[in-house]
Order: structure tokens, then C-alpha cells, then sequence
């Protein structure tokens, strides 16, 4: 784990603790809705201040909070175009299956590589602590899931190689 | 009398901006003598001195936390990124337990915003004193961030 990793993820850690203090709350503009405040943006009454924590100027986690929802949009570090181009089908992978993931949102939120919707529901069904271990969990796994795929890319592209050439 | 028409216009009207009740943000602009933010010079002369604890104390007490004027924000801003980053990474304990609670408050602020705009390695630096801030105003200080309107 290099320098940054471990203060940048306590400090993801403390701030969605902060910002997950969900509850129920019904709409204000149509009778019997209950939609993510966050989303809609109805009112700013009911908005926190969106913040930002940042590792790097590629890696950084923007947390938009609000009374029954917070949403935590990640954009992950991408050094050259494989890890580019990894990045983006495995986030398009798991986000049209989005429903499977429950708290994953279907789109990412614009200038990150994905996004994270909870509400107040998930809070309730599930344990809030393990909400924010899952997002830091998913944070720390990522990087390396990628760098595993890249390495394993290239493995197989010079196998191919090899076994082309031989012919000649 | 109600007029036969095929325009459909009139669905898109938002209906609920005219309503009175609706929240509206409380500008009690105190507009008046706004306040100008840290002196630049002075915060330079304690940082060349040493006394990057008193720069601190002195900046974060200076803080233009009710000013609307974005520019004296952001000059505010620069300074007090001035001062984080040049206290060492071993000075910042030290640092942070001679502030007192509001002082505490409008730091975490600031980190925040500094975490907005990172710059060559200006985030590894923050990630240490926000570690360090919350060791001692513990989650408050963050939810603190969050909810205030009053923003730096």
C-alpha cells in the first residue's frame, strides 16, 4: 500500500460517515413520491455542501450528500490508454447491471468513472458501517483488479505474438 | 372561454416556483463593511520567520466566512494553502491542538476546498491534516462542513 492509499481512504472513510445520517423523507413537491433528494434537487434546504477529496489530480471521490440519499461518484486513476479503455468496460460491465449491485447507480456522474447512489432504504435494510466498508473496500480493490487485468492483457497479447512469429 | 388548441406548452410551466412557502436562501448580506480576509504580508512574514502556528492561527481567525465576494474567498484560499503546506507533516499535530474549536471548524473548511483544486503533491499534504483534524474534532467537524451554509 504506497503513501497516500491509506490517509486518502480514512479520509473517504470519516467524511461518508459523516455524510451517510439518512432518513426517511417524502417529497415536497408530489404527494405519496419519495425520490432521492440528491437527484431530483428539488429544494437546496435539503442539499448538503458536495464535497471533494482528492489523492491526485486523477484520483478523487466527490460525496453529494442530502437528507435521504448521498451520492459518491469515483473517478479512478488511469495511467495510459489499456488502463483507459480496462476502466471503462469493467465500469460499463457492472453498470448495466446495475440492479444486482443495489447501491450502484446506472450512470456515473459527469468527470467521474462511477457512481455510488444510497439512500435511506439501503441504510435502513443494511448495516451503515458495512455500507461505507463495502465503498472503501470497493475503492481499494479496484486499482488492483485493473492492474491485474492489464498485466494479464499484455501476458496474453505476447503469447499471441510468440505463437504468431513462429511461423516465420 | 377555453380555447381548443394543440400546443402543449403550458406542461412544461413549473408550477411550484410560485409557491410562497417554498425555501428560500436567507442572504442577510451584511454587505456593509465586508470583512477583506488575511493580510497577505503579514502570514508571508510569519511563515519566513517560522511561526507557521501563529500564520495558522492568524489566517483562520482572518477568514472572510461571511463574505459573498468570491475573489476575497479564493485570495483567502491561496494564503491559507500557503500556510498548510508549508508547516512540516511532524509540526502538524502540534499545530492542530493549539487551535481552539471554531478555528478547528473553518481549517476542516478549508481542506475541503483545498481538496477541489489538488495541485502537485498538495493532496498527500492535506490527507495529513485532515487525518489530523479529525483525530481531534472527531465526525463533527465534518458534518459541520457538510451543513454549513456559510462556505469559504
Amino acid at each position: 500500500m504506497s503513501a497516500t492509499l491509506r490517509p486518502y481512504l480514512s479520509a473517504v472513510r470519516s467524511t461518508l460517515e459523516a455524510a451517510m445520517c439518512l432518513e426517511n423523507f417524502s417529497s415536497q413537491v408530489v404527494e405519496r413520491h419519495n425520490k432521492p433528494e440528491v437527484e431530483v434537487r428539488t429544494s437546496k434546504e435539503l442539499l448538503l455542501n458536495p464535497v471533494v477529496i482528492s489523492r491526485n489530480e486523477k484520483e478523487k471521490v466527490l460525496i453529494e450528500a442530502s437528507i435521504n440519499s448521498v451520492r459518491i461518484s469515483i473517478s479512478i486513476k488511469q495511467a495510459d490508454e489499456i488502463e483507459k479503455i480496462l476502466c471503462h468496460k469493467f465500469m460499463r460491465f457492472m453498470m448495466m447491471r446495475a440492479e444486482n449491485f443495489v447501491v450502484l447507480r446506472r450512470k456515473p456522474v459527469e468527470g467521474y468513472d462511477i457512481s455510488f447512489l444510497i439512500t435511506n432504504f439501503h441504510t435502513e435494510a443494511m448495516y451503515k458501517h458495512k455500507l461505507v466498508d463495502f465503498v472503501i473496500h470497493f475503492m481499494e480493490e479496484i486499482d488492483k483488479e485493473i492492474s491485474e487485468m492489464k498485466l494479464a492483457v499484455n501476458a496474453r497479447a505476447r503469447v499471441c505474438a510468440e505463437e504468431f512469429l513462429k511461423r516465420f | 372561454m377555453a380555447k381548443n388548441t394543440s400546443s402543449s406548452a403550458f406542461r412544461k410551466i413549473d408550477v411550484d416556483q410560485y409557491n410562497e412557502d417554498n425555501y428560500k436562501e436567507d442572504d442577510c448580506g451584511e454587505s456593509q463593511s465586508p470583512p477583506v480576509g488575511p493580510d497577505e504580508k503579514e502570514i508571508t512574514n510569519f511563515i519566513n520567520q517560522g511561526k507557521n502556528i501563529e500564520a495558522l492561527k492568524t489566517v483562520l481567525r482572518n477568514a472572510p466566512i461571511s463574505s459573498r465576494n468570491q475573489m476575497v474567498k479564493d485570495a483567502a484560499l491561496n494564503v491559507v494553502m500557503q500556510v498548510l503546506l508549508s508547516v512540516k507533516s511532524s509540526q502538524i499535530e502540534e499545530a492542530v491542538n493549539a487551535l481552539d474549536r471554531d478555528h478547528l471548524d473553518i481549517l476542516m473548511k478549508y481542506i475541503y476546498r483545498g481538496f477541489e483544486t489538488p495541485s502537485e503533491g498538495s493532496s498527500g499534504q492535506l490527507l495529513a491534516w485532515h487525518e489530523k483534524v479529525h483525530a481531534v474534532a472527531g465526525v463533527g467537524c465534518i458534518v459541520r462542513v457538510l451543513t454549513d451554509k456559510k462556505r469559504v
